[in-house]
């Protein structure tokens, strides 16, 4: 089906960037209000080529063009306590994603405490998701430190289960001497109603869906010495319900996923060096004799490391792990139980790569990821786990553009 | 490098924790509920390197990414950048709850200097 309508839906996303481009440098200007409305936005390419399986497309031995992001936003500034923001997202991403425009967030934050030692507030509406250091801008690209994140933890294949949730959110800084430390408690109800955020957890073709309480998100960041350092706690809860469709051979299961991330990064003048360690908690349960129930957890680290080469270049370097299970990290009772490959249980992938900012709008990046495992692969774009290769290599290509 | 404001803000100093909130885009308020507004000189520029280093003592590079991590989050807003000293003097100047810097040897008797400590 979708070629036409997928055709349509980027050429509507590049017309809806290209005419608030040309508005940009028409009017050379954004802020409204005296600088209290404001709208920005980016657009980004990335073509990817693998040397076995597919990610974002079919990209096995060839060059895939179906990975590409285009975001806008506006924020208005009411009052000194008063902000409202909303986003817009176009995504496309092989098999997950069809670029269709959505809202990426759409939020109230109201600060009615704020003094010179700190502040307080809630943001009401669909707000993003606290996870690790990168999650709440994870699709934009120039705030990210590589093509792709560390799959190990911001997961492309189920993050909508953790992009932005709808619900409330309240936050509490402190700016002290030393740093600034925040904490912010969400609850909201997360977005599964997408064969996006069904299939990683559930598999292709099922016909049943899947429901989610509200989940809570705790997160405490303390960001010290003019973010010289950065230190993160995050902890997500996830409980969801597998509700079985007509003739579903699946019976009405239980997801519970809690994630716990410690983050850690130092910034030198010229050099990052960043870690994240997640320890995830997975329950699965009363799926029936026809899927993998149990409960074990999940383990990830990443260490990465860039370095400013020139103001304009900057160079990375990332070891980065996933594994489903801290107990089978080589996925051999896995496959024992179900007879798929045990390298799809665990990834382990070295990352370099190369980053050019032409102009503050215009970046560029080349990337190359030497993965063995197939753990963060998605099931659209690999239907047939029988096929997949444990040792394959990753190249992409990225511009992009922002206001 | 100094931090000037607007005449009628009260203060003469501040703290460099509070000084990172209001360049973080963080704290919108000052004490007499005034809003506040940021401006400041483009990344690249000498001036806001040596402000960003030195007083305010954050990276230029860290500050834009505190920036836009608020920016496309939808938790907060960048700063004004203005294009010379000449007009950072009469915008900080003319603007109430105006906050900006330019060098020592520059100051206009239209702004305040607000001390650090």
């Amino acid at each position: 089906m979708c070629v036409c309508s997928r055709f349509a839906k980027t050429t509507a996303s590049i017309a809806l960037a290209g005419c608030l481009l040309s508005w940009h440098t028409a009017s050379h200007a954004l802020d409204l209000l005296d600088g209290d409305f404001q709208l920005h936005g980016f657009a980004s390419l990335t073509l990817v080529s693998t040397t076995d399986n597919n990610l974002f497309g079919q990209s096995d031995n060839q060059i895939s063009k179906d990975f590409s992001e285009v975001g806008v936003n506006a924020s208005w500034r009411l009052t000194p306590a008063l902000q409202l923001s909303g986003g817009l997202l176009s995504r496309r991403a092989g098999g997950t994603d069809d670029g269709g425009v959505r809202l990426d967030y759409g939020l109230l934050d109201w600060a009615p405490m704020s003094s010179e030692g700190g502040r307080a507030g809630i943001r009401m509406g669909r707000i993003k998701t606290a996870y690790g250091l990168y999650n709440t801008t994870r699709d934009v690209p120039f705030t990210r430190p590589s093509i792709i994140l560390p799959q190990s933890i911001y997961f492309e294949r189920t993050r909508n289960l953790t992009v932005s949730a709808d619900g409330a959110e309240v936050y509490v800084e402190r700016f002290g001497e030393g740093g600034t430390l925040s904490a912010s408690f969400a609850y909201g109800q997360p977005q599964t109603d997408t064969e996006a955020a069904k299939v990683p957890l559930v598999g292709l073709d099922r016909p049943g869906k899947l429901d989610s309480k509200l989940a809570p998100d705790l997160q405490i960041l303390y960001e010290g010495a003019g973010n010289s350092y950065r230190l993160a706690f995050t902890a997500l809860r996830l409980d969801l319900k597998y509700q079985p469709g007509y003739r579903d051979i699946l019976q009405a299961g239980r997801f519970r996923l809690t994630p716990l991330i410690f983050s850690a990064q130092y910034n030198a003048e010229n050099w990052s060096l960043t870690s994240e360690y997640a320890l995830r908690r997975t329950s699965i349960s009363d799926f029936g004799p026809y899927f993998y129930n149990g409960t074990f957890n999940g383990q990830s680290y990443y260490v990465q490391g860039t370095y400013r080469l020139t103001p304009q270049w900057e160079a990375l370097l990332r070891y980065d792990a996933f594994y489903a299970d801290q107990n089978d990290r080589d996925g051999k009772d896995f496959a024992a139980a179900t007879r798929l490959p045990g390298f799809t249980r665990f990834a382990k992938d070295w990352t370099v790569g190369l980053r050019f900012d032409v102009t503050p709008q215009f970046m560029l990046r080349a990337e190359a990821h030497f993965v063995d495992g197939t753990g963060f692969l998605a099931a659209q774009d690999n239907p047939n786990p029988q096929a997949l290769r444990r040792y394959w290599d990753n190249f992409m290509l990225q511009a992009s553009f922002r206001f | 490098m100094v931090v000037i404001a607007h005449p009628a803000i009260a203060e003469d100093s501040m703290p460099r924790a509070t000084l990172r909130a209001i360049l973080g885009m963080r704290l919108q308020r000052w004490p007499g509920e005034t809003p506040v507004k940021v401006f400041v000189l483009a990344d690249e520029t000498p001036e806001h390197a040596t402000f960003s280093k030195s007083v305010l003592q954050v990276f230029p590079q860290q500050l834009r990414m505190a920036w836009d991590r608020q920016v496309f989050s939808g938790q907060g807003q960048y700063p004004e950048v203005i294009a010379s000293t000449q007009e950072m003097l009469a915008r900080v100047a003319s603007t109430p709850g105006a906050i900006g810097y330019v060098k020592a040897s520059e100051v206009t008797p239209n702004v305040r200097v607000l001390k650090i400590r």
